[in-house]
């Protein structure tokens, strides 16, 4: 199972070099024919050491290594919640929508003690915001 | 050769009561501000300069010398506590301090971060006070070529951080360096990978990538792991035994050579323009790690790996004043705004500066040693403060933590566009750690990338198509075969 991660992974890493060197370098970087190095000669070296170990990493995978165990269900939610409250945030600012996005976040942490939920919900943002705008004289976003 | 009355007036002025208080309101604010991941001692500093028009010169420098001498212990605090460095120097901390804090032994981790770091500091302050001179003439000679040599040096010193595959390791460097070519390129301004978003063409923000990669993938995966229970942001175990909240003279006597190749690895890299502290930080801990007789203590917990990684960041500091003291060249964004600061005041950095200024200079000085006795003292009452802090529950920590970034990453990298960029990468370093493919070697070739690429085409300009050219660069040579060495030594290590 191990190796498996290794090789699925080294797969991906060819397909991503081949993707970079055929599709994505010709199309978003323009074509110069002068100079000693140019826009495009990084990105292919790169592109290529990519591909090269990617297929290495395919075909002999690394002793010992795993895929480490990692909560990916409860960690998708709380990047949607984020991506959610980001995009809250540039439709109506940090300072009416911070406090809904931490609310959230406590809840999903399994926060119930209403102390606590006024202090992350209220106090936080506010101590931010007085920080912030306040002290620094800096725009929150 | 300075007269000595102007060395002790200017000292003098230095220990003025006005003077150590504003050093010290500096080194506060720097410690509080370090420790907020995002914000960190640069914008600090930009954010102090305009309270400083109305200070004397030596008091308004002192001020802001404080602020970035405070942030750079600061930064340490949260890498070591949660494992979400404050500032991209720090990450390396990280590798060691968590560990630590995690056995139970926050104030030992942290204290070594403070001592390791005043050490760094103070020793590369007094190299600025005694050797700027003859440095900064190195310190010129160092053109594009060396530059390149240098550059192949530190990743070759980085090679000792791959782990068991080195595969994945190689595939680390490569994708950081593809990140950083997102941008215009550095020979011909050529937007590269900017799909559209013109907020791209400078580039990935650093501060973004960082502290996604770093901090905010880290806050995922323990609030991933968190399963409805509320728990202390960290669990600080009493084991009964003092000497885990403290380091011992012997302790700190155990890591001198740790903290003297971190220092002067750190003066080295400070002392010339554009490589900075990160990058430093890193090759100190992997250099540590190579000569360790028990590198199998790193990334556990070693007091060593924050040693090395602290002596390090701290170290580039004071040097990072040599080239802006005696030639006027500001050798990192920090420096370049201590000469606005003096420019505000009067002041022309340059060669006649310690010809016209001399008392001033002898002031910066004091006021910088002041500043290190500050920082110890400081420090020493606001890490008990923080790990206060960070013993709060995990349901207020981590999302008062996840806000800070975001008004941190806002601020440091262009508002909205570079949160959405930090949270892309956010995701990115999550899956890597999952898959075991070092976020660390992503971040020091990202940030080494675009000094590699400039280098080499400025290197190769030089050289015409002329490889025997390279004999007129001895410097560059002696860094090459160098980086040779350093890889020959670390295969014959990871073989043992």
């Amino acid at each position: 199972m191990n190796n498996m991660t290794d090789r699925l992974c080294g797969l991906f890493f060819v397909l991503f070099g081949l993707m970079l060197f055929f599709y994505l370098i010709p199309t978003q970087i323009e074509t110069v024919d002068y100079g000693a190095i140019r826009p495009k000669t990084m990105p292919q070296i790169l592109a290529v050491i990519i591909g090269v170990f990617g297929f290495i990493l395919m075909v002999k995978p690394a002793d010992g290594s795993n895929l480490q165990p990692m909560p990916w269900g409860r960690s998708s939610l709380i990047v949607a919640v984020l991506s959610g409250g980001l995009w809250l945030i540039s439709l109506f600012g940090f300072i009416f929508m911070a406090p809904f996005l931490a609310l959230v976040l406590m809840v999903i942490m399994g926060e119930r003690r209403p102390l606590w939920l006024g202090l992350g919900v209220v106090g936080m943002p506010a101590l931010i915001w007085f920080a912030v705008t306040i002290l620094l004289e800096r725009p929150l976003p | 050769m300075p007269e000595l009355s102007i060395v002790l007036a200017g000292l003098a002025d230095a220990f003025t009561l006005t003077n150590l208080f504003f050093v010290f309101i500096g080194v506060v604010l720097g410690q509080f501000v370090g420790a907020v991941p995002g914000i960190g001692p640069v914008m600090a500093m930009a954010i102090a300069i305009p309270f400083t028009f109305g200070l004397d010169a030596l008091v308004a420098i002192g001020f802001l010398m404080g602020v970035n001498k405070g942030g750079l212990v600061g930064g340490a605090i949260p890498a070591i506590l949660m494992n979400t460095p404050g500032t991209p120097d720090a990450a390396a901390t990280a590798l060691d301090g968590y560990p630590l804090a995690m056995q139970g032994k926050p104030l030992k981790a942290t204290k070594m971060a403070l001592f390791s770091s005043i050490t760094g500091d103070t020793f590369s302050d007094l190299v600025l006070i005694t050797v700027s001179a003859p440095l900064a003439v190195l310190a010129l000679r160092m053109g594009p070529v060396e530059v390149m040599g240098l550059i192949i040096l530190a990743f070759c010193v980085i090679t000792g951080l791959i782990g068991n595959s080195v595969s994945k390791g190689i595939i680390a460097a490569a994708l950081g360096m593809l990140a950083a070519t997102v941008g215009t390129d550095p020979q011909h301004a050529t937007p590269r990978f900017y799909f559209g978003y013109f907020e791209i063409y400078d580039g990935l923000p650093l501060a973004a990538v960082a502290i996604g990669m770093l901090a905010i993938s880290e806050i995922l995966r323990r609030m991933g792991e968190n399963a409805g229970v509320i728990k202390a942001g960290i669990a600080i175990r009493d084991t009964g035994n003092p000497a885990d909240q403290r380091i011992s003279w012997a302790e700190y006597w155990s890591c001198r050579y740790t903290m003297l190749r971190g220092t002067i690895i750190g003066t080295i890299l400070g002392a010339l323009p554009g490589i900075g502290s990160t990058a430093a930080a890193f090759m100190s801990y992997a250099g540590a790690r190579q000569a360790s007789s028990e590198p199998e203590t790193y990334g556990k917990g070693s007091l060593h790996g924050i040693a090395a990684s602290e002596s390090a960041n701290s170290a580039v500091m004071g040097a990072n004043l040599i080239p802006l003291l005696t030639l006027g060249i500001p050798g990192s964004v920090g420096a370049a705004l201590i000469i606005s600061a003096f420019m505000i005041h009067g002041i022309q950095p340059g060669p006649l500066l310690f010809e016209k200024q001399g008392q001033l200079i002898y002031g910066l000085f004091g006021s910088m040693i002041l500043a290190n006795m500050l920082n110890l003292l400081v420090g020493q009452i606001g890490m008990r403060f923080w790990i206060k802090v960070v013993s709060a529950p995990e349901t207020i920590i981590f999302p008062t933590a996840l806000l800070l970034c975001f008004v941190g990453v806002s601020l440091a990298s262009g508002g909205i566009f570079g949160i959405a960029i930090m949270l892309i990468f956010a995701v990115l370093g999550f899956v890597m750690n999952a898959l075991g493919i070092s976020v660390v070697i992503f971040i020091i070739a990202f940030f080494l990338g675009p000094r590699l690429e400039e280098s080499l085409s400025q290197t190769l300009a030089l050289l015409n198509g002329d490889v025997w050219a390279l004999l007129n660069y001895p410097i560059a040579l002696a860094l090459v075969a160098m980086s040779a060495v350093t890889l020959v030594m670390i295969r014959r290590k990871s073989r043992t």
